[in-house]
């Protein structure tokens, strides 16, 4: 059953329809939190996110794109927590701006879990779009929408959270 | 946590009833407030405390209006099926508002008597036109749905 259908059965008022879209995009969302702000705080700011999303469903005005619209959601749940962390200034790198590079030997090694480990110990933003566009496997479009700033700028943070990535791995002794 | 604890800790905002409960707080209030006032105002020469305790209900009518409409709108949504019913529970209460200010104002005969039974009917035009809306919407979901194979 389509994410579309789902959320037009919800938006009717089908509690057994808002279960399934619960079992079907729980782990994704819960897992974002948890790699965002750690595993103790994933419970409580998870379910933070399925009650805005709740209350948001009725206004959703397009239930075919409710992939980003419920990463918006879980984005504004996270940075709530993280907003004292969030206020560091962004240095734009114009010159670090290129698309996701599907050869770059990172990407391979960002599915492991000893690299999952790593991501927390990058900034909120580079964590970020890694983590939507490698783990929830949002388009660069959506990752865009998501973190409301333009792709090239989605696609810069992606370059630096590799470099960063792969320095951090470099340091630890992955290879 | 797994999805069915998530699932769980959701039964507030996904509960029927509570939703219900809170159009009927909202209608009641809002009603019960109206009709109350209209009968404070059409009543010659009240005592001093008798002008208190018609307040104090009307407060009271609108307290309950201000807690359903802050639940509606940031506590509870209404889905398509919730809003047809709400908009029919709206229906009849202002139908009620209707014929109860009307029954005054004839009792009455006063111009603020008329001047009830005119926001009273008014509400109701408000409330049929909000009925209709509510039932397009909830038709175009369905025919989406059928669309989409559901």
């Amino acid at each position: 059953m389509t994410d579309e259908l789902l959320v037009v059965r919800c938006r009717l008022g089908e509690r057994e329809a808002f279960a399934e879209l619960v079992r079907a995009w729980h782990d994704p969302v819960w897992n974002y939190v948890r790699r965002m702000l750690g595993p103790s705080r994933a419970d409580d700011v998870a379910q933070e996110v399925w009650v805005a999303v709740v209350r948001g469903l009725p206004r959703l005005k397009e239930p075919g794109r409710f992939a980003p619209w419920l990463f918006t959601i879980a984005r504004r749940a996270v940075a709530d927590r993280l907003r004292e962390e969030y206020a560091r200034p962004e240095i734009p790198l114009e010159e670090e701006r290129a698309s996701a590079d599907p050869a770059d030997p990172v990407d391979a090694l960002v599915e492991s879990a000893d690299l999952l480990a790593g991501l927390a110990g990058l900034p909120v933003r580079e964590r970020e779009v890694l983590v939507l566009f490698y783990l929830q496997d949002l388009s660069l479009e959506d990752c865009a929408q998501v973190c409301a700033v333009p792709v090239g700028t989605v696609k810069s943070r992606l370059s630096r959270a590799r470099r960063m990535l792969r320095e951090q791995l470099t340091e630890e002794g992955y290879r | 946590m797994n999805p069915d604890d998530m699932i769980a800790r959701l039964s507030g905002p996904l509960s029927l009833r509570r939703r219900i409960a809170n159009v009927v707080a909202l209608l009641g209030g809002l009603g019960g407030a109206l009709f109350v006032g209209l009968l404070w105002a059409t009543e010659p020469a009240l005592p001093g405390r008798t002008h208190l305790a018609f307040g104090a209900l009307v407060a009271l009518g609108l307290a309950w209006a201000g807690y359903g409409a802050w639940a509606l709108s940031r506590r509870t949504p209404l889905f398509a099926l919730d809003r047809v019913i709400a908009a029919w529970l709206a229906v009849a209460a202002t139908g009620l508002l209707t014929a109860g200010t009307a029954t005054v104002a004839v009792a009455k005969g006063t111009w603020t008597g008329m001047a009830g039974v005119t926001v009273a009917a008014t509400l109701t035009v408000l409330a049929v036109a909000v009925l209709l809306r509510a039932r397009a919407d909830r038709a175009a979901l369905l025919r989406r749905k059928r669309e989409l194979g559901g």
